[in-house]
């Protein structure tokens, strides 16, 4: 703080409305969603204080609530498990791509791309051979018929389709990230190890992943946050569908308070997921400084 | 000293910057009141005292410029403000499900629009129990207004005497099909379910799509589960009896209603992937030739007779299932409808606009082709002015109906209608007993009505 050569008082008062604001348009709502969650409420009638009776529920009577919880869960394993291989490619990039510019920006299409228009995209290429799916008509033509399934609606595949468009879209957002760290790591320190013998993965081992632990930390919350959060996708391909098999703590959230017209059991659900992501968030966090300190 | 004063100016600034913003919005909302403070007292004195500008906000649900009810809204309103200058209406088109949920959102913070639209009975209670609407029989009095609507049809939206919501529609389901279909594949119009699941097996092994649904949007599929449900029970109200406590799901009639279901779902009579499909692309998959039946509301027929399979299409009731049930009995769709916020800031003025609106509607409407299935008395010569066989096929259905039952969400509570959702939709994906549909829906119907 003494560098700066300020004094808190300024820094406070700089702080200060950009504070107000946020705790205004995000602290505000979270606590006033907590209290719904304590509600019988439809969301436009009288309500109806019960205490923990929606949280009881929920963790106890509820069946879709912790499979979707699970699915969420599994959202993010996948999500977090993509950052080693983003991080690859990156390091394949730098490595043996003169100019990786052009690829780079090629793998981050998918990310400026709406969600709905790919989730619209990959409905098509889903879609079953007979309306013209792309990937069941491949895998008739080189003589898999038998791996044909229609991806969206059979209850044990759906899920694992979604997965999958998710981690198409973001395999260029983290390989970006992963790809700048890399970049910032000196020259120098390659050269210096290069005298000494270590070349290739033995280089990428010691001297680009312990420095770029902070970006790969980064890309693994992002991830995680993000899948724990994922809506859009789920909404725009399947809708939760079929019966549920592909509804995320997210949907059932929307579900429940909209559709059913239950707000104060969705604001319980909502309520959950704000202390999932903290805790999730926390969690990272810890194991992540335990790191840094290990290879520091 | 001089670091002080930096200090101070650095605060000033941060304060000035917010109070600034502060003033920006306080204003905002200032002008926002008093504009609608003057425009509430004018409608409550007399109307001799000249005219201040009044704006309504009109939400409804017509978005779509190529729709005839697009159409005859915005000239409607047209020449309502060229009459009264002084009234501006604003439109809010939005398209259905979008609709829905603005509205919820909305109610949650009392800001309910001037004119909505809300659907009958069972959907519409939460906001009269909220008492958000306003009751609008004095205004159906007015001109004969009440007289326009279909006998009985106001029911629906009506509660403890108090009618609330005017309906712009009032349909029934029907199967279309595509007559150039089945002459290929050589069937006739089915008579019976059993004959039906004949007509899908027929076409299936001649590699025709037997039915098209859009079941992602559930309700499709419910609206077709619950006619089926009406013939099984022989009869209307079997949803009735189960809210009476006089049935429960687990009644013969339910579960022989799943296991026809069931049959059609295995005959192959969906397209693959159907709880994919959204309500338009299943409804596409028909208006392109690519499925030969196609069951859904009479709200439909405008849609196919602007589609490519205009001509080639029929309609027919939907059949006895093992002798059971009248064909003359339909699911009712009494539509959605236009209600007024209590809170409205110029009730008259809202209530006079919409008065004039629904009285001009049927006639618009008749001219602009979109009459079929609207939910008022309609004068005129429809095969004169030139509506389709299939129009007049329709039209033709209406003449018998002998009663029928409302689908499930406008009867049931939201948290059950969306567990019987839920579970029709998954009937499409697997298999599953009928005796375990039955108990999903009753523990689901007990929970949500303690």
């Amino acid at each position: 703080m003494n560098v700066l050569k300020v004094s808190r008082l300024t820094i406070a008062a700089f702080v200060l409305p950009c504070l107000i604001i946020y705790v205004g348009i995000v602290f505000v709502p979270i606590i006033v969603s907590m209290y719904s969650g304590l509600l019988d409420w439809n969301g436009i009638g009288e309500s109806k204080f019960i205490g923990l009776e929606n949280f009881r529920n929920l963790f106890f009577h509820d069946p879709v609530f912790w499979p979707s919880v699970r699915r969420t869960l599994m959202f993010a394993v996948f999500s977090m498990a993509e950052i080693p291989v983003a991080l690859l490619v990156a390091i394949l990039l730098k490595r043996y791509v003169r100019r990786p510019n052009f690829l780079v920006s090629s793998y981050f299409l998918p990310v400026i791309l709406s969600v709905v228009v790919v989730g619209q995209l990959w409905k098509t290429i889903y879609n079953p051979a007979s309306m013209g799916g792309m990937l069941n008509q491949v895998l008739t033509t080189i003589g898999l018929e038998s791996w044909t399934h229609t991806w969206l609606t059979e209850p044990a595949v759906a899920m694992y389709s979604l997965y999958f468009v998710a981690l198409w879209q973001y395999l260029g957002y983290h390989t970006l990230i992963q790809y700048t760290g890399i970049l910032n790591v000196p020259e120098e320190i390659y050269e210096a190890a290069r005298i000494d013998g270590a070349e290739g993965f033995t280089a990428d081992r010691y001297i680009t992943f312990p420095n770029i632990i902070p970006i790969f930390k980064i890309s693994i919350v992002l991830a995680f946050i993000g899948s724990l959060q994922s809506f859009d996708m789920v909404m725009v391909m399947t809708g939760g569908g079929p019966a549920h098999a592909t509804d995320v703590i997210s949907t059932h959230m929307y579900n429940m308070s909209f559709l059913s017209m239950k707000y104060g059991y969705g604001s319980s659900i909502a309520a959950f997921l704000v202390v999932l992501c903290l805790a999730a968030t926390f969690l990272i966090n810890l194991i992540f400084s335990k790191l840094e300190k290990r290879f520091s | 000293m001089a670091k002080m004063s930096k200090l101070l100016s650095l605060v000033m600034t941060g304060t000035l910057a917010l109070s600034l913003t502060a003033c920006g919005g306080g204003s905002k909302t200032d002008e926002g009141s008093t504009s609608s403070n003057a425009s509430g007292t004018s409608s409550n004195t007399t109307e001799t005292v000249k005219e201040k500008n009044v704006t309504i906000t009109f939400q409804n649900i017509y978005p779509d410029p190529t729709d005839p009810k697009n159409k005859l809204m915005n000239k409607l309103v047209k020449q309502y403000e060229t009459d009264h200058p002084n009234i501006k209406i604003e439109l809010d088109s939005l398209n259905t499900d979008q609709q829905k949920l603005k509205l919820k959102t909305q109610a949650a913070s009392k800001e309910v629009p001037d004119i909505t639209v809300v659907n009958p009975a069972a959907q519409m209670q939460p906001f009269v129990d909220a008492k958000l609407l306003a009751p609008l029989n004095d205004m159906l009095d007015q001109n004969g207004l009440k007289d326009t609507f279909q006998d009985g049809l106001l029911d629906w939206y009506s509660f403890d005497g108090n009618t609330y919501a005017l309906p712009d529609g009032n349909n029934i389901g029907v199967v279309y099909y595509n007559k150039e279909l089945f002459d290929k594949a050589g069937v006739k119009v089915p008579t019976t379910f059993e004959e039906m699941l004949d007509v899908v097996k027929t076409l299936k092994s001649q590699k025709i799509q037997p039915m098209a649904i859009g079941e992602k949007d559930s309700w499709t599929g419910s609206f077709l589960f619950m006619n089926m449900l009406l013939r099984t029970n022989n009869g209307p109200g079997f949803l009735k009896d189960v809210v009476d406590k006089k049935k429960t799901f687990d009644d013969p009639a339910f579960k022989e209603a799943v296991d026809a279901f069931e049959n059609l779902v295995q005959a192959g009579a969906f397209q693959d992937g159907a709880t994919s499909f959204d309500y338009n692309a299943g409804e596409n998959l028909f208006k392109t030739g690519k499925a030969a039946m196609y069951y859904m509301g009479t709200w439909a027929t405008g849609g196919i007779e602007t589609s490519s399979v205009n001509g080639k299409v029929g309609v027919f009731k939907f059949p006895t299932i093992n002798g059971k049930g009248n064909p003359d009995e339909f699911m009712l769709a009494p539509g959605s409808a236009f209600a007024i916020s209590a809170d409205s800031k110029h009730l008259d003025e809202t209530k006079a606009f919409l008065n004039w609106f629904m009285i001009n509607f049927p006639k618009e409407a008749f001219e602009a082709k979109g009459a079929v299935g609207i939910g008022q008395k309609v004068d005129g010569d429809f095969k004169a002015a030139g509506y389709s066989d299939m129009a007049m096929d329709v039209l033709g259905l209406f003449k018998d109906v002998k009663g029928g039952d409302l689908a499930f969400d406008n009867t049931m509570n939201p948290g059950t209608a969306q567990v019987h959702l839920t579970s029709i939709q998954n009937l499409f994906a697997q298999k599953k007993d009928a005796t375990e549909v039955a108990k999903e829906h009753q523990a689901a119907f007990e929970a949500n009505n303690k």
